[in-house]
């Protein structure tokens, strides 16, 4: 589409005044966090905040459990998505293209992708009840010894990062089935004919077709991995001992616990900084912008 | 020896019998062409050569191998596709040595390989780039490339030309002809295009239903087709095809006001029998013998030649080849053939010699 067609395109008249409002409003609330980030605005001393410069942004520099919160959301991030994309591809493989009741599965994949976090966190927060939990029964069916999943500093996380896997590896799964669908099959039967055993054939000629769908299917799961609250709030409240407090998990803290808005903000636009940077360095691997695609 | 022989090859998805009891012969370094309408079971047959689709029933030898159980990386046969089905992902050189790749050839005999087949089919200046890059034309150069690069012992094309456009099919269809020429190689080509079938095959088999109708040479299948559907199916326009009975005690056929001779015919006929009588549109354009009047609907003009479309006095629809004038709309012309040119056949199609 040329620039003309598009100046001379009335459905602009549609369009451009919501982009302006979203651009404004965005912009506006954008800068006003920024700015009130740059005081010391507390609901403990309201109207006696002053403005501080950067004083919050050095503290985040500072602060261990700001730091730990950071590198926890790091690890949860990258196992979640990692694991999810690993395993989502694997079942979409495993299944055939055409397999029975194909139909019923997709269906039954939907459940906890619909599923509210509040009944999958509480869900799993019984299941993995230490004393009366399904998780500990069925390991001690196999012979191994009680586990403490969610009151132990070293495997809360882990617990959370089950869920979490459990309601979002079909949605990987979903989109991969999609993709797979679309794509051709004629070039599978040629690397056959060609010589090729059946790893190679998905090696070499299927998973480089489904790449632009993975690439795709990682982003979304990495940036819902790096805000997510909703499990972490329902199965742990971050503990125990903090050991389970991502970054924005600690931002909520320090503003409703704490009342320390100006804090909670910077940390806010430190994770936001953080995640578009993590983000563009992960798309311009995913998607180079010489080579295919 | 035959480099590929099926034999009674069955096929049946669920209650629809795709294949049945199909035996096919291939002379090593023939050209054969597969030939039937869409939905005769050719392209399946040509998968389970392949080795892509499994068969119910029958034998598949390649060479002095039986590979009806082999996976298709066994059969050494290479193929090329309707849809080009080159790896989207690679470039034309990656492409091309994808399948010497498979085969763990080291990279400097790989590449040599590669130059060489590059070479060969004029597609040196492409060969960095990627499939979506080329037009239809230069991919199915790409992906004859690729099935020529390994040496295999059988070539299997798959309606490669069908989805370009009719001059490029020409110069490809020319093209697939002269590499066969040069390199005189076992073929194996499937097509619904009959032009393409005469102008390729050394041994043509038409398939109809699973079943086939007729093997033979191009212009054994012309002139000496074996039913009415292998009449019809090869050459255009077609066969025209007259309701006729038999007269003078099975001496001749009475077709409208037409009287033609059979006693060339081995066999007797009986008296008002209903007989189906084919003649085609360029055996219709004699200085005598038997005479039909045609009344004009439209004359296609080819240059060359012309093709008049009209209407018989029974109100059997007639096409008739016409190469000294170029009758219009409402004229009424004598068609004139001679009767051993007409083909007679029975009630079922079986051609009655």
């Amino acid at each position: 589409m040329s620039t003309v067609a598009t100046a001379s395109d009335p459905t602009r008249h549609f369009f451009q005044p919501v982009i302006v409002c979203l651009t404004v409003a965005s912009v506006a609330l954008t800068l006003f966090v920024i700015w009130i980030s740059l005081h010391d605005l507390s609901l403990m001393r309201a109207g006696r905040e002053k403005f501080v410069g950067l004083d919050n942004y050095i503290r985040f520099l500072g602060d261990p459990r700001a730091m730990a919160a950071l590198w926890r959301t790091v690890l949860f991030t990258t196992l979640a998505t990692v694991i999810e994309i690993a395993l989502g591809l694997a079942v979409v493989l495993f299944l055939d293209r055409n397999f029975a009741m194909k139909r019923l599965v997709r269906t039954l994949l939907l459940v906890p992708i619909i599923m509210t976090p509040v009944v999958v966190g509480l869900t799993w927060r019984f299941l993995f009840d230490s004393a009366t939990g399904m998780a500990n029964y069925l390991l001690s069916l196999v012979g191994i010894a009680q586990v403490d999943w969610l009151g132990s500093p070293r495997i809360a996380l882990f617990a959370v990062l089950i869920a979490d896997i459990w309601q979002w590896t079909p949605f990987v799964i979903l989109l991969v089935m999609a993709a797979l669908e679309s794509a051709p099959t004629d070039p599978l039967n040629a690397a056959r004919v060609d010589g090729a055993r059946e790893w190679q054939v998905t090696w070499y000629v299927l998973l480089p077709m489904l790449r632009r769908a993975l690439a795709i299917v990682a982003l979304i799961r990495a940036i819902d991995s790096i805000k997510a609250f909703d499990l972490f709030y329902i199965m742990t409240r971050g503990g125990p001992a903090l050991s389970t407090e991502t970054l924005n998990y600690y931002g909520y803290i320090v503003a409703f616990t704490n009342f320390d808005i100006s804090y909670s903000l910077a940390i806010a636009i430190i994770l936001t900084i953080f995640t578009n940077v993590a983000l563009l360095t992960m798309y311009s691997v995913l998607f180079p912008k010489t080579g295919d695609r | 020896m035959a480099q590929l022989s099926i034999r009674s090859v069955s096929k049946s998805y669920g209650a629809v019998q795709v294949l049945d009891d199909v035996s096919v012969e291939v002379e090593e370094g023939s050209f054969v062409v597969l030939l039937g309408p869409s939905g005769c079971g050719k392209s399946t047959l040509l998968h389970a050569v392949a080795g892509l689709n499994p068969i119910d029933s029958g034998t598949i030898v390649i060479g002095d191998r039986n590979v009806t159980n082999l996976p298709a990386r066994d059969r050494d046969v290479a193929m090329v596709f309707q849809s080009y089905a080159l790896y989207p992902t690679m470039t034309v050189a990656q492409n091309i040595a994808f399948p010497l790749k498979m085969r763990g050839l080291d990279r400097r005999t790989s590449d040599e390989k590669v130059a060489g087949v590059a070479r060969l089919l004029q597609i040196e200046p492409l060969m960095s780039r990627l499939p979506r890059e080329l037009s239809g034309g230069q991919r199915q150069r790409v992906a004859i490339g690729r099935a020529l690069v390994r040496d295999p012992r059988l070539f299997l094309f798959d309606e490669p030309l069908s989805n370009l456009d009719a001059a490029l099919r020409t110069e490809l269809r020319a093209e697939i002809k002269r590499l066969h020429q040069s390199i005189r190689r076992t073929m194996v080509y499937v097509t619904h295009d009959q032009t393409e079938a005469l102008t390729l095959a050394d041994k043509i088999v038409v398939l109809k239903a699973g079943k086939i109708e007729q093997t033979g040479t191009p212009l054994s299948l012309y002139d000496d087709p074996d039913n009415a559907f292998v009449a019809g199916f090869i050459g255009t326009p077609r066969m025209n095809f007259l309701k006729a009975t038999v007269a003078d005690d099975g001496k001749a056929l009475l077709a409208g006001e037409a009287r033609v001779d059979i006693t060339h015919l081995a066999t007797r006929l009986e008296n008002g029998r209903a007989v189906t009588l084919g003649i085609r549109p360029e055996h219709l354009d004699e200085k005598d013998g038997v005479t039909l009047s045609l009344s004009v609907d439209v004359t296609e003009r080819l240059g060359s030649t012309s093709y008049v479309h009209g209407a018989l006095a029974s109100g059997e629809s007639v096409v008739a080849e016409r190469r000294e004038d170029q009758p219009g709309f409402g004229e009424t012309i004598t068609l004139r053939f001679q009767p051993t040119r007409a083909r007679v056949f029975d009630g079922e199609g079986s051609r009655i010699r």
